[in-house]
């Protein structure tokens, strides 16, 4: 499992490269600890995330109130219809800027 | 019409005054009774004693006559026996006589024949009275030979003085008139004391007959005098005079009471008779005249002597019976007149029974019992008027509180399961209920649901009925479907029930309640009595089902009840019920009994019947053994048919990992390894991979809290339509079928980390299904993979 973070001056990308089960999540959790000090716009990409367990909703939901917290905002891109399946069974559609 | 009975009964012045006028009738006739008696004594008296003094009077007078007579003839006859040698005397002398005594009517002074041998045959010196012309002459001829004359020959046959019976003195020269006359008698003798004569004078017996027959003390009273043989000389009916004696009559027709009267008369006894004379009730008084030898009596018909009385006492009488009905009339219009205000009384209060109790009742200002009465009786309205509206108030909300009863019936009800078969989808389970209340609403309950791969069902009963056993019914049917919503240890629901129902039990109610928990895929059934009816368990036969004897709920709140638990065998048939089944009475307060239960329930396992079936023949038992009586108890009943289907195993795989989270690719490859055997979609492999991570996870997260590590077991079955996915582990107890549902709803503010886990395996599932068993938690997971 890999996290993939670039930044420009407008926002910053985080690909998710494998499958996020609860070792994964455990494993990119300091990764994703530093992800919550973004600036401007933070995109996750889950163009290559192939399967997501709750440690990593988990993790997401972390992201999400940071931004929150902060009044920033984080677009979630490429989904999967598996992992989109997810999302909507956790309301997660609701909290995420689904791309 | 109305019988005299009736019509008197019916009306109590009618009663009354007749009572009185009866009374006082029988007073009169008592008072009137005396009264009649002594007058009549006293007329009785007085007449006896009026008439023997006008008899005594009439005799007096006529004997004084008769003694004159004799005097004047006694003070005579000396001088003829002085003077018989001068014959002519005796003429002078007769005629001396008359003159002397005018009442007189002829003097004889008769001798024998020959005795003055001059005179010839014939010598009787006659004077006689011819209307006041005396008249003197020698009377014997060869016509009328004096000497064979009764006057004549009486004294000279009996030697002394007398009167002869009267007689038609008949001189065939006599010019005088054919009086009738008495003549007294006496012998003439010389001084040698022969006989030689007769001194006769003679009297007319019209005036003795005047004298008499004026004495009429009443007006039909008359006199009568008899002789000495008891012929009549005086008597009102002139055939009779000379020609009949006193007798003749009772020759014809014997009448012992004149012939007893004749002879007493006859002997010249004095006194007073009572009988019947000429057809009339007579009283005779009678007496003798003197040395006559006649006898005078009056007849006083009674009619005559009592005629007066007789009328005063009809009068006395009709005015008495006048003066009855008047005071029956009287008595009745007062007493009818005083009890008027009782009959208005009857009237309104007989129009106040018919249901118009507004009727007023008209109390006059009475001091007296039926002023009282009225009064009371208006009272006694005012309080029944009062009285009804009350009744129609509690009436009316008697009504209002039946038709909320109906509607909590309704609800009641409606709590119930309704819809048979209830898992239409399943064929491992069919059931069958039935609750009948003995009223509106009922204190039995019966419930059941399947959460998970488990049925939890309950049969209960509150004691008592109606309306409190309905709300206690409830509570405990809301407090089991909550608890049992996350909590499958029938004991645990069944406490925290007891807990509750006993917080605030003030009337003292309880619930006896059959908890069970049917874990599906196993046949495990667990359950928990507190205090119910012993169900039964049909496998071919019926047996009932061993039961702790705990105590109802409500009593002890505290109370640790117990679970039980044995394996249900495919095809079993369980069957609850609640006393209102073996208490179900007859007419003649008879049980229906366990018995009778049971054996319907033996002919039901041999007929391998549904629960449907077996519930519809039970009650079938019931209804004809209850016949018409109504029905004592609530009746409950629920079945339950178990037939889990058969699993054709084609997969049987097992991984056990220690609680590391390293290990959890192991499992996913194991996931994988299974999915690609089954050849399941990508879609469904990725749900059910999903799932059992976050089972794994939770058990290597807090199944073992103390730190030492343990093992997690994985098994995978499937019969190529369906996956099951067993996690065991030997952790602490966790049901995570329990947990509360996430709310996916929330706001990024409020939505916890955590918690999703759980929420996922049941979301991603088909069914899910936690089991404790011998200190290890099996969580199944079933997904439909075709």
């Amino acid at each position: 499992m890999e996290v993939i973070v670039t930044k420009d001056s407008q926002q910053t990308t985080a690909s998710l490269v494998g499958s996020l089960d609860t070792l994964a999540a455990q494993q990119i959790a300091p990764q994703m600890n530093e992800l919550k000090d973004f600036e401007g716009t933070l995109v996750l990409d889950c163009e290559k995330l192939s399967y997501i367990s709750s440690s990593g909703l988990r993790l997401f939901l972390m992201l999400r109130k940071a931004a929150a917290e902060r009044g920033g905002k984080i677009i979630v891109r490429n989904i999967s219809n598996e992992i989109r399946s997810v999302f909507m069974m956790t309301g997660f559609l609701n909290l995420f800027d689904i791309q | 019409m109305l019988s005299p009975v009736k019509y008197i009964r019916q009306s109590l012045s009618r009663k009354l005054s007749l009572w009185i006028v009866l009374f006082a009738a029988i007073i009169f006739n008592i008072a009137l009774g005396i009264m009649f008696t002594r007058s009549l004594d006293e007329i009785h008296k007085e007449a006896v004693n009026r008439a023997t003094q006008i008899l005594d009077n009439t005799t007096l007078r006529v004997n004084s006559i008769l003694e004159r007579v004799e005097t004047a003839t006694d003070n005579t006859d000396w001088l003829v026996v002085r003077h018989l040698d001068a014959p002519d005397s005796m003429f002078v002398y007769s005629r001396r006589m008359l003159i002397n005594n005018p009442e007189l009517n002829g003097c004889s002074i008769a001798f024998e024949p020959y005795y003055f041998k001059d005179r010839g045959r014939y010598f009787s010196a006659y004077s006689y009275n011819d209307n006041g012309n005396i008249l003197t002459t020698q009377e014997g001829n060869l016509h009328y030979e004096y000497f064979y004359m009764d006057w004549y020959l009486m004294p000279k046959l009996l030697d002394s003085s007398g009167w002869t019976e009267p007689f038609f003195d008949y001189n065939p020269d006599s010019i005088y008139s054919k009086d009738m006359i008495a003549s007294y008698f006496k012998p003439i003798k010389d001084e040698n004391g022969e006989y030689i004569g007769t001194f006769a004078v003679d009297i007319s017996l019209e005036w003795l007959s005047r004298t008499i027959s004026a004495v009429k003390p009443y007006p039909h009273s008359y006199s009568m005098m008899i002789g000495q043989g008891g012929t009549f000389f005086v008597h009102p009916d002139s055939t009779k005079l000379f020609y009949k004696t006193i007798f003749t009559d009772t020759f014809d027709n014997p009448d012992p009471d004149i012939t007893e009267l004749g002879h007493a008369m006859l002997r010249g006894e004095e006194g007073m008779r009572q009988l019947r004379m000429e057809g009339k009730d007579s009283y005779v008084f009678y007496k003798p005249l003197g040395v006559t030898g006649w006898s005078v009596a009056i007849v006083c018909p009674e009619s005559d002597i009592f005629g007066g009385y007789k009328m005063l006492q009809r009068i006395v009488v009709f005015i008495v019976l006048i003066g009855l009905l008047l005071m029956l009339l009287v008595f009745s219009r007062i007493v009818s007149r005083e009890l008027m205000p009782l009959t208005q009384l009857a009237d309104q209060t007989g129009v106040i029974a018919t249901g118009h109790f507004d009727q007023k009742i008209a109390i006059d200002g009475r001091d007296d019992e039926i002023g009282r009465l009225s009064q009371s009786f208006g009272n006694m309205q005012q309080s029944l008027m009062k009285y009804i509206d009350e009744l129609k108030q509690t009436t009316a909300s008697k009504a209002s509180i039946e038709s909320e009863l109906k509607v909590a019936s309704d609800i009641q009800l409606s709590m119930l399961p309704q819809l048979f078969p209830p898992f239409p989808e399943r064929k491992d389970i069919d059931l069958y209920a039935k609750m009948i209340p003995a009223k509106e609403v009922g204190g039995d309950l019966f419930d059941f649901f399947l959460r998970d791969e488990k049925l939890f069902f309950c049969v209960g009963d509150v004691s008592g009925k109606g309306a409190p056993a309905a709300m206690l019914m409830a509570v405990t049917h809301s407090l089991f479907r909550a608890t049992s919503a996350r909590e499958s240890d029938p004991s645990v629901i069944m406490r925290t029930i007891n807990e509750t129902v006993c917080l605030d039990n003030r009337a003292n109610m309880f619930v006896t309640l059959f908890l069970g928990v049917l874990d599906l895929p196993t046949g495990r059934l667990r359950y928990c009595n507190a205090g119910h009816d012993y169900p039964f368990a049909i496998l071919n036969q019926p047996s009932a089902i061993d039961c702790l004897p705990n105590l109802p709920v409500g009593i002890i709140p505290d109370m640790k009840y117990a679970k039980q638990e044995f394996m249900l065998a495919p095809g079993t048939t369980l069957f609850l019920y609640t006393d209102g089944l073996t208490e179900a009475m007859n007419a003649t307060q008879e049980q229906f009994g366990i018995q009778r239960v049971e054996e319907i329930l033996v002919s039901c396992g041999e007929k391998k019947m549904s629960p449907r079936q077996i519930l519809e023949s039970v009650l079938v038992g019931v209804h004809s053994f209850v016949q018409e009586a109504d029905q004592s108890d609530d009746l409950t009943m629920l079945a339950l048919h178990y037939t889990p289907g058969e699993f054709a195993t084609i997969l049987n795989e097992k991984i056990t990992l220690n609680c590391d989270l390293s290990r959890i690719p192991e499992l996913n490859d194991f996931m994988i390894s299974i999915a690609e055997r089954l050849v399941m979609d990508e879609t469904v492999t990725s749900q059910v991979r999903l799932a059992l991570e976050e089972a794994v996870v939770n058990v290597m997260n807090y199944a073992y809290p103390e730190g030492r590590k343990q093992f997690v077991t994985v098994k995978a079955m499937s019969d190529g339509h369906e996956l099951r996915l067993v996690v065991i582990d030997a952790g602490i107890p966790f049901d995570p079928t329990s947990k509360e549902k996430a709310d996916t709803t929330l706001s990024v503010e409020d939505r916890p980390i955590g918690g999703l886990g759980i929420y996922l395996i049941r979301e991603l599932m088909d069914s899910i299904n936690y089991e404790r068993v011998d200190e290890r938690n099996i969580l199944t997971m079933i997904k439909n993979i075709k």
